[in-house]
């Protein structure tokens, strides 16, 4: 725990939000080029809870959800600063591959994007490429068990062989669920993942979260407040790169101390 | 020349009906309160085609007929001078009669009766072209009074217009289906005047080619034997050299460029593999028969290989080279239209750039990777100038690269070089094989896109 003691050493101006956190940020600067896209964020992530990430368009939040597996790699000149510890260890400056560090953290886009493959491959990529299953029946459990935790067993079961793609867009996107939780990840980040589907579909995977939540660690973007205060336990409200305030989901909802969170949720901006 | 004047006559024409008709249009729009159905254009457009098209119709079929009625012409009057002229006899007169009238120059010194029906072809043609530039000129004018009497505020000009424009179009289209068409025709008719000297089955299943036959009763030569397998054998030996060395090159380029190279390294490398495309295949040919050849060849003597001087292998390998662009080209364009957030599903499901390569990009771009590759496989099939200079004229049945071999294109190409005789099987033997070819290159194109059709995989 000598980095966990490391860390109060930074200046914490945010409430430290959880007892137990299983990311911790500090001092995070992201740039794109010359611009900023983070100023300094500091946020702990609990461990087996949901936190949001709200916040008007471009404030940053799915760049700070991107630099938790790392996925700003991808992109040209990005540039990362500041530390991110998960269970302690800096996933920047440690050593860490960013090929082991996603396999721990997984992720969920904004917009379903399931392979062209077929259902069970598609849910049999993450196993099959990290060797976590060493034969086919292991490789069949572990499919039906993500199926099934993402809620699909039952709609899927029948046509595992059937492209992924030819599900509807609520079905692709637990899909995609289930191909991420199929290789026991510790912590799934999920950027807007609902905003391309209707009502029921999303209504589904907000239920989904909740019970995904007691085996994993969820880092959610949405643009849905409603959506942050049903899901969440935490919310953390982004503006201009910067985290304005974080808390308890309720407590932020109803009684927020800054006024640009006020404005927010409140609709008049953003 | 008189029918360029009277093209541009009936131009003129039409661009007076569209200034006409577009100022009767702008009139009518001053003075009456209901609002014209089409822009005003449209009125100029709908005056100017019925104006220009009509007329131009008339003239371009009175050109297309007046020779046949004046040769008939022609052809009535001489026969009435001459009783006994053979069919071909009086087709060479005619000809003379319209060489005279146009001044050219004749087979024999004219008589009497050439003159005479010079004489009358020319006057007839005279008056042909009189009454074709009235004709035309006139039904001009009727129907661009006509249209644009017919111009109101409800008339639809937009849509007229449009329709005789989607006309237009779709006989350009069809214009290229009729022509393929004819040339598929053209060659079943001649091959089947083929298998009437030789039989389908010693074309198709006969090892010997050597198509030399005697011309005449006192020449010496050969029997003549049509047996097309070496020639497919060769065929398909060099086109297998030339895709062992593109596909892996070609595919890799492709996922280089694609995948790994930097914006600045792509923007200059797929242009410069691109002018390998454009390079005309004849200096690739003598670079495989002048330099690629002779190398293999003492390479060969240094290895104690008998490597021929024209060997399937050089023509081969150059013919690969050339055909690299084609699959690395399309298969660079295919990899790179995969959305990027199926690299961002595999990067975040921990692959690496490799796994995300050979499990996510290559399967989501196969359709279009077995698509290039098919097009480049009919490209290397009836490739000819490379062949034609480093391949060998030498109809050998082998599997062994070393050797000279002969292949389909390089035997039509040496078929038809030189005199004819339209009725020897020797001629009438590249039909054949032309056919022969246009039916394993079209087939293989239906493969590919049955092929493409199964294994695409949707990405939307």
């Amino acid at each position: 725990m000598s980095s966990a003691m490391d860390m109060q050493n930074f200046n914490i101006i945010n409430d430290p939000i959880t007892s137990e956190p299983k990311i911790i940020a500090r001092d995070v600067n992201v740039f794109y080029g010359a611009s900023q896209a983070l100023k300094s964020i500091n946020l702990d992530i609990g461990a087996n809870e949901v936190t949001s990430l709200i916040g008007p368009s471009g404030c940053g939040k799915s760049t700070f959800l991107r630099c938790l597996n790392r996925m700003n790699d991808v992109i040209e000149n990005c540039m990362v600063e500041g530390r991110i510890n998960l269970d302690g260890i800096d996933i920047y400056n440690s050593g860490l591959d960013p090929v082991l560090l996603r396999a721990r953290v997984g992720m969920v886009f904004q917009k379903p994007n399931p392979f062209p493959k077929s259902i069970y491959d598609n849910v049999a990529y993450g196993p099959k490429l990290h060797g976590t299953v060493s034969n086919k029946d292991e490789l069949d459990e572990r499919v039906e068990k993500s199926l099934r935790r993402a809620g699909l067993w039952d709609e899927v079961k029948d046509r595992l062989d059937k492209p992924g793609t030819g599900l509807s867009g609520g079905q692709q996107q637990r899909l995609c669920i289930a191909r991420a939780i199929a290789i026991n990840p510790e912590v799934i980040l999920m950027d807007e993942p609902c905003s391309a589907l209707d009502p029921i579909a999303t209504a589904k995977i907000e239920e989904l979260i909740d019970e995904l939540r007691k085996r994993f660690t969820i880092v959610i973007v949405t643009h849905s407040m409603q959506q942050a205060a049903r899901v969440s336990q935490k919310t953390a409200f982004f503006h201009m790169g910067e985290v304005v305030e974080v808390g308890e989901t309720d407590k932020l909802f109803t009684s927020p101390q800054d006024d640009r969170t006020q404005g927010y949720i409140t609709g008049r901006f953003g | 020349m008189e029918q360029l004047a009277l093209f541009f006559a009936l131009l003129f024409l039409t661009v007076l009906g569209f200034i006409l008709g577009k100022g009767r249009a702008v009139a009518l729009s001053g003075q009456s309160d209901q609002p014209l159905h089409s822009r005003l254009p449209y009125y100029g457009l709908y005056t100017a085609i019925w104006c220009g098209l009509p007329s131009l119709l008339i003239m371009a079929g009175w050109m297309i007929f007046e020779p046949q009625i004046a040769e008939i012409l022609v052809k009535s009057q001489l026969k009435e001078a001459n009783q006994s002229l053979s069919a071909d006899q009086l087709s060479l007169y005619i000809n003379d009669v319209i060489n005279l009238a146009s001044g050219g120059i004749l087979s024999r010194e004219p008589d009497e009766s050439i003159l005479e029906a010079a004489e009358s072809y020319h006057l007839f043609k005279q008056i042909s072209y009189f009454a074709m530039a009235v004709v035309a000129i006139s039904v001009s004018l009727v129907t661009l009074f006509g249209s644009l009497r017919k111009i109101s505020p409800t008339l639809r000009a937009r849509n007229k217009v449009e329709k005789v424009i989607s006309v237009i179009m779709m006989i350009s289209s069809l214009i290229a289906i009729l022509t393929t068409l004819g040339i598929v025709l053209s060659l079943i008719f001649e091959t089947l005047r083929f298998f009437e000297k030789v039989p389908f089955f010693d074309f198709i299943f006969g090892t010997h080619w050597s198509p030399q036959t005697a011309l005449r009763s006192d020449q010496v030569g050969g029997s003549g034997s049509f047996g097309a397998i070496p020639l497919f054998a060769g065929t398909m030996l060099i086109t297998f050299i030339c895709m062992v060395i593109a596909i892996p090159v070609g595919l890799m380029s492709a996922i280089y460029m694609s995948e790994y190279a930097g914006k600045n390294f792509r923007a200059f490398a797929k242009p410069v593999l691109e002018i390998l495309a454009g390079i005309p295949t004849v200096v690739y040919g003598f670079f495989a028969a002048l330099t690629v050849a002779p190398f293999f060849r003492n390479t060969g003597t240094m290895l104690g290989l008998d490597v021929s001087s024209e060997s399937a292998l050089a023509a081969g390998a150059v013919m690969g080279i050339m055909i690299i662009p084609f699959i690395s080209s399309l298969s660079d364009d295919v990899m790179n239209s995969v959305p990027q957030s199926l690299r961002d599903a595999s990067y975040a499901m921990g692959a690496t750039k490799s796994e995300t390569i050979t499990k996510v990009i290559i399967p989501a771009a196969l359709p279009g990777i077995v698509g290039a590759i098919l097009l480049a496989m009919s490209r290397a099939i009836g490739e000819t100038m490379i062949v034609v200079m480093a391949a060998g004229l030498a109809a050998n049945l082998t599997a062994n690269p070393l050797e000279a071999v002969t292949t389909v294109t390089v035997q039509i190409v040496t078929l038809l070089v030189g005199d004819q005789e339209f009725d020897s099987a020797k001629t009438l033997a590249a039909f054949a094989l032309g056919l022969l070819l246009f039916v394993v290159t079209l087939s293989m194109n239906v493969v590919a896109l049955k092929v493409v059709r199964k294994y695409r995989e949707k990405y939307d």
